[in-house]
């Protein structure tokens, strides 16, 4: 029941929002949705947790929700890390308000439906519409380029909406699983012949990567970012919203591990390859969004390459990484709206030496700069140690490849650092704001949490992770040949 | 090893804690803070961990196995079962007390050295978070803990080379150190993932049980340690990543004293001693260690005489004596390396603090050219400064004389790199030895003695530094003229540190040739550093450096002044290759694949313009597809359902 309450508390309060007519309850109404539905996923820890009562008996769904395995833990620093965003955009955004704290709250409802959904319509429901609030986001309160950079996203998110959708019509009936919630498809599923699997894998693959993203499906992202409202709070949601890498991991490779094996070397390829790409394209670019727009490709390459992995390390780190860079990119989004507060542009050449005047906000922002691009004892690092140690478990040279990432990212993380903050200061601004504090603080504290004390999610991830099928001996022969093909056909793609 | 807070030798795990604790509340208290008290306050912090550390050392003694403590889960994943976890033995405790007792004096020297800075509680702060770091890396007791340390000390280091980041030189200087120790860094990584790979395990200590069960020379060993020499050559500033030490002098000088000298340049050296045993399994990588360690050495000896900055001077000396260190725990003679540590710690420690109280007597000048007879009018500061030129300069009965001694000793006798050509390792070690001598001799000569070349302005408020200043320089002092008798040749007299050392270190076997041999090793070394002094000598004091001058002023001498070209070399390629890289793929990923992919799709900008019409409708729009979509959805799948 609890969890329920996690995907209707919030979608109840978007619409008190919407509707409420006094400005003077907007804002506490919006913080009492966000902090109940934390409290909520905190107490959804057992039995409470989990729902499970059919929803359309015909069809075999259910309405089936767990909030005490990984996506409970994501769904959790989602709604921790919209909390300091809902204070942030309450407080920013001037042209209706109640209407962007709604289409937040709605946001929330959404990832908790994709996170908690334990049957694969519901989730794929979930999955749809949650693009809605982000479309709205970005429609209603983006800058002057936003129409192009919507069209762009929808284009990219219909067509990995209609590959998904065909390929969750498939795997029912095809598999003959009993209904579609997970266990019953973990029954069938993985015992479809590998070639199927594989075509249907493919069909949630390439869903999930537009949504990842990654390399060569990512040209949506940037402009979103960029055209997003300059708050940076719409950049929050959009990094929560990137649940590519969860849906590989929660419904793809366990169901169709033939398929993942077949797929994975493409995968280990791509992701990797995007690792370092995004890295050394955001060190290209001037305008702060773009840049933190292709550094989190980055990320999403290294949540890839750990996922294709298909180890257990390599998995439940992509898991914790992506966890974290919910807190590191979106803290660095909001951080982005506070420097535009003081200059009124993106592009870098605005800043420089804010330092001097601004000691806090810059340490502040070292702190969350520094954890997201790995740096240990923050909440980035033991996300990406464990995806690329899996990584270099399945394949040496793809971790190699996006070890340079690392490299690159480090160089990103300190020259970004210069431009902003360091040099001779051009005019003075002014230091962090208690509004501010109050932004920055659940940002560190979850910074440095998920940094130090990291153990509790992992092993949250791992019990999960470990649950994927793994390929049987008398198929692994016929999976080689199929990546085999892979491999020549993606090859030929590249010539 | 067994541990419990019961036991005082634990109560090490809390030196971190101090430390840290001290930079949080200097750092976000300190600026309204009245100066001295960040200072204070952190000084009183690192006194508290140098209690423990020196309470940890003295408990160790008499036992033959350190003390461990696993204090919370950390990465409990695929068996790997990883921990916040400290291991406190006679190695750790020994690094334990050069990080807390040479940081005291440095916390306390910096009190009056940053005095009226406007970044004074900042500067406390990190030089406090950088203790911290440098004494989780020594406690660690996995790779990965060791890897926090690792990348902290090297994430404070870049605050504080580049800390008066407005001049765009000292923030440039932060950001190159801070790159490369990421190249060094990601072999860790990779070094880390093949360990996991290969002994199912990040823990040290596991890991290094494990090694000794491989063959001797096992390709994976070599691979391990070679990887490791990446990551310890990025941190410690060997070839060919050495490159950002010499830039890094642009952060103020206690921090050179502390950071890129004593403490966190040793930590590659620390690394292979921690790993000794797996080490000691693999020749070709202890080769590979001992061949970079004594190639550096020479090359940082060259370029360190032709530098004019006080301070570069030193900067090329430490990536030398660095080298030193490496060619000895490549040689396999652990214990000396880390008795190297041990007495360079003190005497460069020293030299850095003297310079730094010249250049605050000459408020900023640090040009060599422009000091001279500087010893008359700064004696404290003059004469602690000789101590330390004389103890690097392997000077008999100082400590430095020891120290090198035991080094080249151990690469003579070594047996682990016999097959690589040790002797000749170590004819390339006694040549920097004696221009070691010799460039030092230069730097004291050209501050110290002679007549004054200072400019007329600045000689006028020449003065000796205050007490806060000096007393770490005599402490120093006397620590540099002494600490060698821990470690006395061994062949002929009691070495203590060897035996103290022995229960965290592989024992290697050494050759033992005739006693005369080995006396003869040790009058080798005399004439090197004799030799270099009265080279010094003949060309500074008697020929007045017009030598010098003619050599120093040709092609060779601005070579060696640029470094040996390494930085012109990397700009020319690496860098550049890296920038082309990046702005290919720039390129790439807005003209065709952004372009290229939007091209194919406006084809179908109808859609853009039906949006343009509807706006905020567009939404509805959407939410419309959606639901077509999904009752699609239902709709076939009960069909299809229907017939499963």
């Amino acid at each position: 029941m609890i969890a329920a309450l996690m995907v209707l508390l919030p979608l109840a309060v978007a619409v008190a929002l919407a509707l409420a007519p006094k400005p003077a309850v907007h804002r506490p109404l919006a913080m009492f949705g966000v902090v109940a539905t934390l409290v909520l996923g905190l107490l959804a820890v057992d039995g409470g947790g989990r729902l499970e009562v059919p929803w359309i008996a015909s069809l075999g769904t259910w309405i089936a929700l767990d909030a005490t395995g990984a996506g409970g833990v994501l769904a959790r620093v989602a709604a921790a890390v919209l909390l300091p965003t809902v204070l942030w955009a309450g407080a920013r955004v001037e042209s209706r308000p109640h209407l962007f704290l709604a289409w937040l709250l709605a946001t929330l409802a959404g990832l908790s439906g994709i996170f908690l959904a334990r049957d694969l319509v519901l989730f794929y429901v979930f999955w749809e519409l949650t693009l809605l609030p982000g479309l709205a986001l970005l429609a209603g309160w983006g800058l002057t380029h936003r129409r192009a950079a919507m069209v762009k996203y929808l284009l990219y998110a219909v067509a990995g909406s209609f590959a998904m959708l065909i390929a969750v019509l498939a795997v029912g009936p095809l598999s003959g699983a009993a209904g579609y919630r997970f266990d019953q498809l973990l029954a069938a599923a993985p015992l479809l012949d590998p070639l199927t699997q594989t075509w249907i894998f493919a069909g949630f693959a390439f869903a999930f990567a537009v949504k990842l993203p990654i390399f060569p499906l990512h040209a949506w992202l940037v402009d979103v970012h960029e055209q997003n409202h300059a708050s940076g709070a719409a950049d929050v949601a959009g990094t929560l919203y990137k649940v590519g890498g969860f849906g590989l991991f929660a419904w793809a490779i366990p169901l169709l591990p033939a398929g993942a094996t077949a797929l994975a070397p493409l995968g280990l390829a791509l992701g990797a390859f995007t690792a370092v790409y995004g890295a050394l394209i955001a060190t290209r670019h001037a305008h702060l969004k773009r840049i933190l727009a292709y550094a989190s490709l980055s990320h999403m390459g290294v949540v890839a390459v750990g996922l294709f992995s298909l180890h257990l390390a390599g998995k439940t780190g992509s898991m914790a990484l992506l966890a974290a860079q919910m807190v590191t990119t979106g803290g660095l989004f909001l951080v982005s709206g506070m420097l535009h507060d003081r200059r009124g542009s993106f592009e870098l050449d605005a800043f420089g030496g804010l330092a001097r005047s601004a000691p806090a906000l810059a340490a502040a922002t070292l702190v969350v700069l520094f954890a997201s691009i790995g740096v240990p004892g923050l909440a980035n690092f033991p996300g990406e140690f464990l995806a690329l140690l899996g990584a270099y478990q399945a394949a040496p040279a793809a971790a190699v490849l996006a070890l340079l990432a690392v490299v690159a990212a480090g160089a990103l993380g300190v020259n970004l650092y210069q431009r902003l903050f360091q040099g001779e200061g051009r005019e003075r601004v002014r230091d962090v704001t208690p509004l501010e504090v109050a932004v920055f603080a659940p940002i560190l504290a979850l910074t440095l949490w998920l940094g130090v004390a990291p153990a509790a999610n992992l092993t949250t991830f791992e019990r999960e992770a470990a649950a994927a099928q793994t390929v049987t001996a008398e198929a692994a022969p016929v999976v080689a040949e199929i990546a085999a093909a892979v491999g020549v056909l993606a090859a030929g793609g590249v010539r | 090893m067994t541990g419990a807070w019961s036991d005082p030798v634990a109560w090490a795990a809390l030196a971190p804690l101090f430390a840290l604790a001290g930079a949080l509340l200097v750092g976000l208290f300190g600026r309204r803070w009245p100066e001295p008290l960040p200072g204070v306050v952190a000084s009183l912090a690192i006194a508290a961990a140098f209690v423990v550390a020196a309470v940890a050392a003295v408990g160790l003694l008499g036992r033959d196995a350190g003390v461990a403590l696993t204090l919370w889960p950390f990465l409990p994943v695929a068996g790997l079962d990883v921990s916040v976890g400290v291991v406190v033995d006679p190695l750790a405790a020994t690094f334990l007390l050069i990080i807390t007792g040479v940081g005291l004096l440095i916390h306390v020297y910096s009190i009056d050295y940053m005095r009226d800075d406007d970044g004074n509680a900042r500067y406390f702060a990190l030089l406090n978070l950088f203790v911290a770091s440098m004494l989780v890396l020594v406690l660690a007791d996995s790779l990965v803990l060791l890897f926090v340390g690792w990348e902290g000390v090297g994430v404070c280091s870049y605050l504080l080379i580049g800390f008066w980041y407005r001049q765009r030189a000292n923030a440039d200087a932060g950001r190159k150190a801070f790159i490369v120790n990421r190249i060094g860094d990601a072999g860790f990584l990779l070094a880390s993932f093949l360990v996991a790979a290969t002994f199912g395990t990040l823990t040290i200590a596991d890991a290094n049980a494990q090694a000794g069960s491989f063959a001797f020379g096992a390709g994976v060993l070599t691979a391990i340690g070679l990887l490791f020499l990446l990551a310890a050559a990025g941190k410690s500033a060997q070839l060919p990543l050495h490159v950002w030490l010499p830039d890094a002098m642009a952060g103020p000088t206690p921090v050179s004293a502390l950071i890129h000298a004593a403490t966190m340049v040793t930590a590659g050296v620390y690394l292979v001693a921690r790993l000794s045993p797996l080490y000691a399994q693999a020749p070709a990588a202890s080769a590979a260690v001992a061949w970079v360690g004594a190639l550096t050495a020479l090359i940082a000896a060259v370029a360190a005489l032709a530098q004019t900055d006080i301070k570069r001077i030193l900067a090329y000396s430490t990536v030398s004596q660095l080298g030193f260190m490496f060619a000895a725990v490549g040689a396999g003679a652990y214990a000396a390396a880390v008795f190297h540590v041990f007495t360079h710690a003190f005497f460069k420690g020293l030299l850095f603090l003297a310079a730094g109280s010249v250049i605050h007597a000459l408020h900023g000048e640090q040009d060599v050219r422009r000091m001279g007879g500087l010893g008359r009018r700064m004696r404290l500061t003059g004469s602690s400064a000789l101590v330390g030129t004389l103890a690097i300069a392997g000077v008999p009965l100082l400590s430095g004389f020891f120290s090198k001694e035991a080094i080249l000793g151990g690469v003579w006798n070594s047996t682990l790199v016999e097959d690589y050509g040790s002797r000749l390792l170590f004819a390339l070690l006694l040549v920097t030895a004696g221009l070691t001598a010799f460039y030092m001799f230069r730097w004291y000569h050209r501050v110290f003695c002679g007549e004054s070349r200072l400019a007329r302005d600045v000689a006028a408020k020449v003065h000796e530094s205050p007490g806060t200043m000096t007393a770490p320089l005599v402490v120093l002092a006397a620590l540099a003229a002494v600490a060698g008798y821990l470690g006395l040749p061994a062949f002929a007299f009691p070495n203590w540190i060897k035996s103290w050392l022995a229960p965290s270190l592989a024992s290697v076997g050494a050759l033992h040739p005739p006693l005369w041999v080995e006396w003869l090793l040790v009058a080798a070394s005399v004439v090197a550093a004799a030799a270099g002094l009265a080279a010094g000598w003949w060309i500074y004091e008697r020929g007045r450096g017009a030598l010098a001058e003619r050599v120093g002023g040709g092609v060779m001498g601005r070579f060696a002044r640029d470094g040996l070209g390494f930085d012109a070399a990397y700009r020319a390629g690496a860098v550049s290759t890296a920038e082309g890289l990046a702005a290919g793929l720039a390129v790439a990923d807005r003209d065709l694949l952004d372009r290229g992919i939007a091209a194919g799709v406006t084809t179908a900008s109808w859609l853009g313009r039906a949006v343009a019409a509807w706006q905020s409708g567009f939404v509805r729009l959407y939410a419309l597809a959606t639901l077509i979509g999904l009752t699609a959805l239902a709709v076939v799948v009960a069909a299809l359902g229907g017939r499963a």
